[in-house]
């Protein structure tokens, strides 16, 4: 971590949803972490397992029968406290970028993209007059590597390669300090991947002061740009490691990471046993005993988050290299 | 005692919602709507069997009446009171909307349906008539329908739900199109369901709830065309009281300055028509699929 | 066999997805076709799956040709082929409870008796608990959704599988999971399999073959 402070400073964030029939959701469960300018933090887990929700809660967009906990600090302001106005008016696109899950669906289908790009320069920033606008547009373009050529089409005449470029734009049209991208990759054939991340790598490592929170299942785009990877499982984070150690040959320390990455097609391909539990009706303990070749008695207790895992029995500081050498 | 509670008891955070004030105001038209319809349908049932007045009697002594106690929404040119006259007009208003909305709703599910569901050539012809018929003024066929038999409730039913069939099945059509484009629908082909099978177990219902809505808010747009039907003179015999002859009838004393024989019925045609329109607005973001689910997964 | 001979298809007659594309799958192999997004392959499989008429072109299934599509091909072809798609929150009735879901085809093929039986083991092997089985797809994630679209896909034993892109959405675990029950499912009953997606690790390591689509097309109709 560098000694610069960081733009998004998460300390305890819980979030449930209230049900009907007073039945709770605990759908993210004291979720401490910090992303710092210059970064990537990855943020993985399998569907369900709550990182949408943890999304949501700091964009403002968690549905009137949620409740948080906890503080989500975004520079001086605690995202979770913010109200909807100060969200629509400070937060969106000016102190968080959102790369969404799917830009054909995130573009209104009857403008073109200069239409897009030009409304949300004149919303976000100072720019005005029609000439200043267009060439801002333009800009704004060409740092996502839009071409030109191609402002004046509409979404569906885009590839999808393209429409994700089109809205990456537009998430950096108000240089917000940190860049959300919200499963980026989802759908998209591997190339396409690869190109994607790639540029929300660099346009993290050229800002400078720029942070990238990336959520995601897709554990080979993770790899290929992240510092940092947090694993999520059953609404908590129970992994937090530094990305080379995580995917090398040190390998991750949880037992539910483990099985994450041993799941790959390139790795061992095999699933890990049963069916994540149920966010509202979670155990007393340990929420992947259930599932773990490792649980024991202790596991009966909820294990706190250590150094970088939330396990009873982790993984040993690089076993595998030391059982290679 | 749930995992959340115990996280919020260890970091001392309270809980906070963000629970916004759309919910509220939404809450608000949806309750004002019930309590309106309700106090309709309670007048329509309950007033003409206590009141036990004779709604058609006359008595010349009391014509023009400004609303007093006695007829709090007064009396007519003939004396009649009022409130009795109106009770029983939107008796008559609310039997003809809802037999027309719910006539034109079976005809235009299940035009729209075959025309969606067949596809090809049914499609192309059936929509085809419908755009042709369409393509009248529906006051105008209205008029032409009722004008082949005599005055009664059944050709006023008959001419609301024959031009009103147009619109629904145009919508149950479109809503066919696109679920059959759904994936759900070719599991279900290769599944080894029928095309009658998929029709009715599965396009049917996924299009109900849009029908369904469709036919609330035809209701006051029937009961609309009735009075606007009768209030041409040829909707409803002139001795029946419906809202629109009720208004037709004090056009005249209108003039004269009397405002309460139109005010009245009026407001009898306008205040049902939107609580049913704020009732079927609440409805429709119930069915919305975007807040199907409240829980984000 | 299944076999695609030089289909085109599209779903406007002058401008087709794709010309002349041809494509077998012998009894019990595994086929991956793998493809950039938009190529065609989707419109590929559900031509294979007999829910997509081609404008030209024959489609073989165990060595005879296929001449009617969709609801009007007669049932026990339709049936002989499973498919199961990416997006399984379209490919759900939202209104069917996930036991319903996986016991749809037995119900409309009149079989309807086997449907608990049927429902049950299959449950087991997709690993879809009970209480998940009474909850409708709404109240499921994506994955536990896809797992029971995999199971109604099995329900009445079909002798191919057409799974296009059906891990897209997926993480590693779930993916290695519903593999493991297409690939038990192939060894216990020998069925042919064409796996459609585009990630190459993935395909290579579950498919016996792999093939490009840009080699099935032929060049000339590139330049159209």
């Amino acid at each position: 971590m560098t000694e610069r402070a960081p733009v998004l400073s998460v300390r305890g964030l819980s979030v449930r949803f209230l049900m009907p029939g007073g039945h709770r959701v605990a759908a993210v469960t004291d979720a401490h972490f910090d992303v710092a300018p210059g970064e990537c933090l990855a943020l993985i887990g399998e569907s369900g397992c709550g990182k949408s929700v943890l999304a949501s809660a700091l964009l403002g967009l968690l549905p009137g029968n949620a409740q948080t906990a906890g503080r989500a600090l975004l520079g001086d302001l605690d995202l979770l406290d913010a109200d909807e106005r100060t969200f629509a008016r400070t937060v969106r696109g000016r102190l968080i970028g959102l790369v969404p899950q799917s830009p054909a669906a995130h573009l209104t289908p009857v403008r073109t993209i200069r239409a897009h790009l030009e409304e949300t320069v004149a919303e976000l920033t100072e720019v005005r007059g029609r000439t200043a606008l267009r060439e801002a547009a333009e800009a704004a373009a060409g740092r996502a590597a839009f071409p030109v050529t191609h402002l004046d089409r509409h979404p569906h005449e885009l590839s999808g390669g393209l429409a994700q470029r089109a809205a990456t734009a537009l998430a950096l049209v108000g240089d917000a300090p940190l860049l959300l991208a919200d499963e980026p990759t989802t759908g998209l054939d591997r190339d396409l991947v690869d190109r994607t991340v790639d540029e929300l790598r660099r346009h993290v490592d050229q800002g400078g002061s720029r942070a990238l929170l990336m959520i995601t299942h897709d554990l080979a785009a993770a790899e290929r740009i992240a510092d940092r990877v947090a694993v999520m499982y059953a609404g908590r984070i129970v992994e937090l490691a530094d990305a080379a150690a995580f995917f090398g040959a040190a390998g991750p320390r949880h037992p539910y990471s483990r099985g994450l990455l041993d799941a790959l097609p390139d790795r061992a391909f095999a699933p890990i046993p049963g069916l994540p539990p149920e966010l509202g009706a979670l155990p007393e303990g340990c929420a992947f005993a259930a599932r773990c070749d490792r649980a024991s008695d202790a596991c009966a207790a909820l294990p706190p988050l250590r150094g970088t895992v939330a396990c009873h029995h982790p993984h040993a500081v690089l076993t595998e290299a030391a059982d290679r050498a | 005692m749930s995992m959340a509670d115990v996280a919020a008891g260890k970091t001392g955070t309270r809980w906070r919602s963000r629970a916004g004030d759309r919910r509220s105001t939404r809450t608000l038209r949806l309750r004002t709507s019930v309590a309106l319809l309700a106090l309709t349908v309670l007048a329509v049932l309950l007033v003409p069997p206590l009141v036990r007045l004779d709604q058609q009697a006359v008595d010349l002594a009391a014509k023009l009446q400004a609303p007093t106690w006695a007829h709090p929404f007064g009396t007519d040119d003939v004396g009649r009171d009022l409130l009795l006259r109106c009770v029983y007009g939107l008796r008559v208003s609310l039997l003809v909307g809802v037999a027309a909305a719910l006539t034109a709703t079976v005809v235009g599910t299940a035009v729209g349906a075959a025309a969606g569901a067949l596809g090809g050539w049914v499609d192309r012809s059936v929509m085809r008539v419908v755009d042709a018929l369409s393509s009248v003024p529906h006051l105008l066929m209205g008029i032409f329908i009722v004008a082949m038999f005599r005055p009664g409730v059944w050709p006023v039913v008959a001419s609301v739900a024959l031009t009103h069939w147009l619109s629904t099945a145009r919508i149950v059509r479109a809503e066919v199109l696109s679920l059959r484009a759904r994936p759900h629908i070719d599991a279900a082909v290769s599944g080894g369901a029928s095309r009658w099978r998929v029709t009715v177990r599965h396009l049917l219902p996924g299009v109900l709830p849009q029908a369904a809505l469709a036919a609330v808010l035809m209701v006051p747009h029937a009961m609309w065309h009735e009075s606007a039907l009768s209030f041409l003179g040829l909707g409803l015999p002139t001795h029946t009281a419906s809202l629109g002859n009720l208004v037709q009838e004090a056009r005249g004393s209108l003039l004269a300055g009397h405002w309460w024989p139109t005010l009245f019925p009026g407001l009898f045609i306008i205040v049902p028509t939107l609580a049913v329109a704020g009732l079927a607005g609440a409805w429709r973001e119930r069915i919305n699929p975007r807040r199907r689910s409240e829980l984000m997964l | 066999m299944l076999e695609l001979r030089s289909i085109t298809a599209g779903y406007d007659r002058k401008v087709p997805v794709f010309r002349d594309v041809s494509l077998s799958v012998a009894p019990g192999q595994a086929v991956g076709l793998l493809g950039p997004s938009g190529c065609g392959k989707s419109t590929l499989a559900r031509v294979a799956a007999l829910l997509h008429r081609p404008d030209s072109g024959t489609l073989l299934l165990d060595g005879t040709p296929v001449r009617r599509w969709r609801h009007r091909a007669p049932r026990d072809r339709r049936t002989a082929v499973g498919v199961v798609f990416q997006q399984a929150r379209l490919s759900a009735d939202p209104r069917l409870t996930l036991a319903d879901l996986v016991a749809e085809p037995l119900r409309a093929t009149g079989r309807r008796e086997e449907a608990a039986g049927r429902v049950a083991e299959l449950a087991g092997a997709v690993g879809l608990t009970t209480d998940l089985l009474t909850r409708r797809p709404h109240e499921v994630s994506d994955g536990q959704l896809q797992r029971a679209c995999l199971a109604r896909a099995l329900v009445l034993r079909p002798r191919w599988l057409v799974c296009d892109e059906m891990t897209a959405m997926l993480d590693a675990s779930t993916t290695a999971a519903l593999v493991r029950v297409v690939e038990d499912y192939r060894a216990a009953t020998g069925a042919g399999l064409l796996a459609v997606g585009h990630d190459r690790v993935l395909l290579d390591r579950w498919c016996d073959r792999t093939v490009e689509w840009a080699s099935l097309v032929p060049p000339a109709a590139t330049t159209s």
